[in-house]
């Protein structure tokens, strides 16, 4: 997993995750629009026969005073209780 | 030629049921339908791989 | 925030398996979809070198018929990405060459179904091979596809409203999946996906419960559902602890 900062502002920031696709960065952005400082977030992706940009790009604009970065942080640690607490859920009933 | 070993469409392995299919269903005279559905062969697109093939492989063998 | 999520089989055998997850997000419910069908590797010949092939078929036709075969895969730990199992066969005709045929030199990778005919054999005709076999995922080639025919619908809940009017001809009333009655999960195959079957002479209300799915997995043999779900869960973990430490940086 490549991170490249393409933009970024106080509480603007997009980013270029390669190596993913709609798999992991759909969680991601459902993730972090659940955040309450989180006011904006999507992600781009390109199919691979296009040509040009077509590893996907993810924006988030943040409440004034949250770094976005902080934010996608909080969001990947979420993520990654979510399917830690999915798989238990799932062992207990198994 | 020989019977495919996967679903084209969703990729169950249906090769395991053919040689059966083809004993009951076209051999014999049982009802195709009834046969796939005890296979548990459910969806259409697995269903329309073995109805639907024939083996060549005794046709083309003369040829080689 | 943690997630609180709540699993409820609904009907489970070693390869096909329905179940409930209550409290999971629409976004993560597809993730962990997609991740059954793409990311979950599994085991399949990757490389065939024939020793001698006098079938009726190319060699490279019967390369992807091998590769399609699933195999065992091996737990967690076992094999990593680049590691190779060799598999043989040798069948001489006039006789049918099968899956079940290959011998591995590994027991942990083994053919799951044996009964897939590979090639019929003439007399005179000799099909022998080696092939390696290599771990990888569905989203490089469909014979690594752990997961078939994966997906999920929502939990519907039903209600009987009112009666139908006495002389009215009942319409069907065709659902699919499965539907929750006063708390109890009940599977449409019951009463043939017909719920004028279920509620003759009524009126009924039918609606989607909210962050309630009901998934329904099946694998090729390659592992256990529970192995698939299981597997599938962690990949996304290991994918969000990377971006984790790769965002702290």
């Amino acid at each position: 997993m490549e991170l490249r900062v393409t933009e970024s502002s106080e509480t603007e920031l997009s980013i270029e995750i390669a190596g993913e696709d709609h798999t992991f960065m759909n969680v991601l952005k459902g993730t972090l629009l659940e955040h309450d400082d989180v006011s904006a977030a999507t992600y781009d992706v390109n199919p691979e026969q296009s040509g040009g940009q077509t590893e996907p790009i993810l924006t988030v604009k943040t409440e004034s005073g949250v770094d976005p970065l902080d934010a996608l942080e909080e969001a990947a640690v979420d993520v990654r209780e979510k399917a830690v607490a999915f798989r238990e859920a799932f062992e207990a009933a198994a | 030629m020989m019977v495919p070993v996967r679903c084209f469409t969703c990729g169950t392995v249906v090769g395991e049921h053919w040689e059966e299919f083809d004993e009951r269903a076209n051999e014999g005279d049982e009802d195709p339908q009834e046969v796939l559905d005890e296979l548990g062969v459910d969806r259409y697109c697995c269903r329309r791989m073995l109805v639907s093939h024939t083996d060549l492989v005794d046709v083309v063998s003369p040829y080689q | 925030m943690s997630a609180e999520y709540d699993v409820e089989f609904v009907e489970r055998e070693d390869r096909d398996a329905r179940f409930l997850v209550q409290g999971i997000t629409p976004a993560f419910a597809n993730g962990i979809r997609r991740a059954m069908l793409a990311d979950v590797p599994t085991m399949a010949i990757d490389t065939v070198r024939f020793v001698e092939n006098s079938s009726v078929m190319f060699d490279e036709q019967l390369a992807l018929r091998l590769g399609l075969v699933p195999l065992t895969t091996p737990p967690v730990g076992e094999f990593v990405e680049d590691d190779t199992v060799t598999l043989s066969i040798d069948v001489e005709g006039p006789a049918t060459a099968y899956s079940g045929d290959l011998v591995s030199s590994d027991d942990l990778v083994q053919p799951a179904d044996e009964n897939v005919p590979i090639i019929d054999l003439k007399d005179g005709q000799r099909l022998e091979a080696e092939a390696d076999a290599v771990l990888d995922r569905g989203k490089d080639h469909a014979k690594h596809q752990g997961g078939v025919a994966v997906g999920y619908r929502h939990l519907q809940r039903v209600a009987a409203v009112e009666d139908l009017p006495e002389f009215e001809e009942p319409d069907r009333r065709i659902v699919r999946g499965v539907i929750e009655e006063d708390g109890e999960l009940v599977p449409t195959s019951e009463f043939d996906h017909d719920l004028s079957n279920r509620y003759p002479g009524q009126e009924v209300t039918l609606e989607d419960v909210p962050n309630s799915f009901v998934f329904h997995v099946e694998t090729d043999g390659s592992f256990s559902v529970e192995e698939l779900v299981t597997r599938a869960a962690d990949t996304i973990e290991s994918r969000a602890t990377e971006l984790e430490n790769a965002v702290q940086l």
